[in-house]
């Protein structure tokens, strides 16, 4: 369920530090103003000590030679090696190449599917509340329970395939998790559609605060359902889409847990992303190192994708 | 409210709603159905509506007696993370929310990268950590671990309904004489709860489900939480899936407790957030 934040946190608050209308003693007492960074305090020792800290711990290691023997030891300076190691194996490039078609499908597919269903959603009544409270509750279902039902529903003697083979489409049961080709694609049609849900409801708030007038003015002007999609649904939408995107981009980049319950890793290397990739190269393989390089280079894409979500915040707020 | 009134739903949203009904409400009854057979019903044939229900899977999964101490783990950690990933991040967007400047941009950028980073990148160095501290096999360990992951994403969800509150609200409590800790807990807290509610089902959610800390931390399956059990028995086997549909079901069913009193906060709170 880890979605990107729904909020938008980037505008800086645009209040001016003190209003000073009303300067009597106890206000300039209260000190309205930095006094109130102390609020701020415990949160940043906390995340100083166990995740800044961390991230320090994690480049120290990407750059040493860290293995099972030496975890609490002391490590050898390596310099690139890890890297390097990890481009020669071939194994980053193809996870990195995994990553790229995971997010480019859940991406898209979450947000048409999103959309699609905050339009097929979007008249209040009693069968749309109620799908649109059977799909939140799938959303804030723990992933390991919903990947463990669609591993169950993808096996070879599920209900996909029961499905299939009753319709007479395949004699044969697909092997959705277990083929090189399918396993990948299957764990990202079951992250879209975990994440669907999410983007309906906020996509579905979009498109309820469009005025009624303005459907009205369309109607009288003679569009159909389709032109009041394409020209009043859609355009109102935009602004929520991008910073969905984001979001969305984000949350496929990050999943883990899905891979984990689905195929874990498999079959071979195919369904490896890069996070996922660096955890097998530290626990399974106990190479520390190795997999700390590879989060690294995630930690570095994450750099550039909050960058790009900061800014398309920023332009949403001005807009 | 945006109703096209003329013409209502159509087919085409008709077939929509039939196929998210589908996608969505077929698997909940899918799992329910399947934790309900017999291990060797599900054998033959997976798919099959008849059969004879029973409740093997979940006496067999309770009498173990590992489910409830799991399920007290799970209990504990959510708990537990939920509590100090409250009493960290609510006066932290408090005080983000009150006050602009280059130093808020920075905290709120950097809150941001720590929300996007994937797990494994601070799973990696906290084992690390915690096994220099002594604190592997711990709850305590897992509990700092979740806060930790889940306090950026409190502080920026909760933010907004900071911001929301009047700042006269908060000038009336100065003139009265209240001081600012009483100005923010009696007077700013009370305001804001919806927010506080939204944001602490959301912790308490997302640490139930979180798996990767505790199958990592906790040393022996014997400690594990409900989702770490669930995590490594679908992993390792997935032979006995009625079994393990009782488990997925057992894990879920807190969920909906705590989704049927939220639900309309959640609906709310989350479209509040990204719709401002």
């Amino acid at each position: 369920m880890t979605t990107g934040n729904p909020s938008m946190p980037t505008a800086v608050a645009k209040r001016p530090g003190g209003g000073g209308t009303t300067p009597s003693r106890n206000l300039r007492r209260w000190g309205r103003g930095k006094g109130r960074l102390l609020y701020v305090l415990p949160a940043a020792v906390f995340l100083a000590v166990l995740s800044f800290f961390p991230l320090i711990q994690l480049i120290r290691m990407s750059v040493s030679s860290v293995t099972a023997a030496t975890l609490n030891g002391s490590w050898d300076f390596t310099g690139l090696a890890n890297f390097n190691a990890g481009l020669q194996q071939g194994d980053l490039s193809r996870a990195f190449f995994n990553t790229v078609i995971f997010v480019i499908v859940v991406t898209v597919l979450g947000l048409v599917g999103g959309l699609a269903a905050a339009i097929a959603l979007r008249h209040s009544g009693r069968i749309s509340a109620l799908l649109l409270g059977i799909m939140v509750f799938v959303w804030a279902l723990p992933p390991v329970v919903n990947g463990s039902v669609w591993k169950f529903l993808l096996g070879d003697s599920g209900l996909i395939n029961g499905l299939i083979q009753a319709t007479g489409m395949a004699d044969k049961p697909v092997p959705f998790l277990y083929d090189e080709h399918f396993a990948l694609i299957s764990v990202a049609l079951v992250n879209s559609w975990a994440i669907i849900p999410f983007n309906a409801l906020v996509f579905r708030a979009a498109v309820l605060g469009i005025p009624a007038e303005t459907f009205e003015a369309a109607q009288l002007d003679g569009a159909g359902p389709w032109q009041e999609i394409r020209h009043v649904l859609l355009p109102a939408v935009r602004p929520t889409s991008l910073v969905l995107a984001v979001l969305t981009v984000v949350y496929a980049f990050r999943s883990f847990d899905f891979i984990y319950v689905m195929t874990y890793g498999g079959p071979g290397t195919s369904t490896n992303t890069l996070p996922f990739l660096g955890y097998l190269q530290a626990f399974v393989r106990f190479d520390y190192g190795l997999g700390s390089a590879t989060a690294v280079l995630t930690v570095l894409m994450v750099l550039v994708l909050a960058f790009v979500y900061a800014r398309s915040v920023r332009k949403e707020e001005n807009e | 409210m945006a109703k096209s009134t003329r013409t209502g739903p159509g087919p085409v949203i008709w077939t929509l709603r039939a196929v998210l009904f589908l996608l969505y409400g077929v698997p909940i009854l899918w799992i329910i159905l399947t934790s309900l057979k017999n291990p060797s019903d599900v054998i033959s044939s997976q798919a099959s509506l008849l059969f004879k229900p029973t409740l093997t899977a979940y006496t067999e999964a309770l009498g173990s007696g590992g489910l409830v101490s799991a399920g007290i783990q799970s209990l504990t950690i959510a708990a537990g993370t939920t509590i100090v990933t409250l009493l960290v991040a609510i006066p932290a967007a408090y005080g983000l929310a009150r006050v602009g400047g280059r130093i808020t941009t920075v905290a709120l950028g950097l809150l941001i990268v720590l929300q996007m980073t994937p797990q494994t990148a601070t799973v990696i160095p906290l084992f690390q950590i915690f096994g220099s501290w002594g604190m592997l096999d711990q709850r305590l360990g897992v509990i700092m671990a979740d806060s930790a992951l889940l306090i950026p994403f409190a502080v920026l969800l909760l933010r907004p309904f900071f911001r929301a509150v009047p700042d006269a609200l908060e000038e009336a409590g100065a003139i009265d004489g209240a001081r600012p800790w009483r100005i923010f807990t009696s007077i700013v807290l009370p305001v804001a709860r919806n927010g506080v509610a939204t944001t602490g089902t959301l912790v308490f959610l997302l640490s139930w489900g979180e798996f990767l800390y505790a199958i990592n931390f906790l040393l022996s399956p014997g400690s594990y939480p409900l989702s770490a059990l669930l995590a490594q028995q679908v992993s390792a086997f997935g032979i006995n899936w009625p079994g393990l549909m009782a488990l997925a079901v057992l894990t879920s069913i807190p969920i909906l407790i705590l989704f049927i009193f939220t639900y309309r906060l959640l609906r709310e709170g989350l479209t509040l957030g990204a719709v401002k």
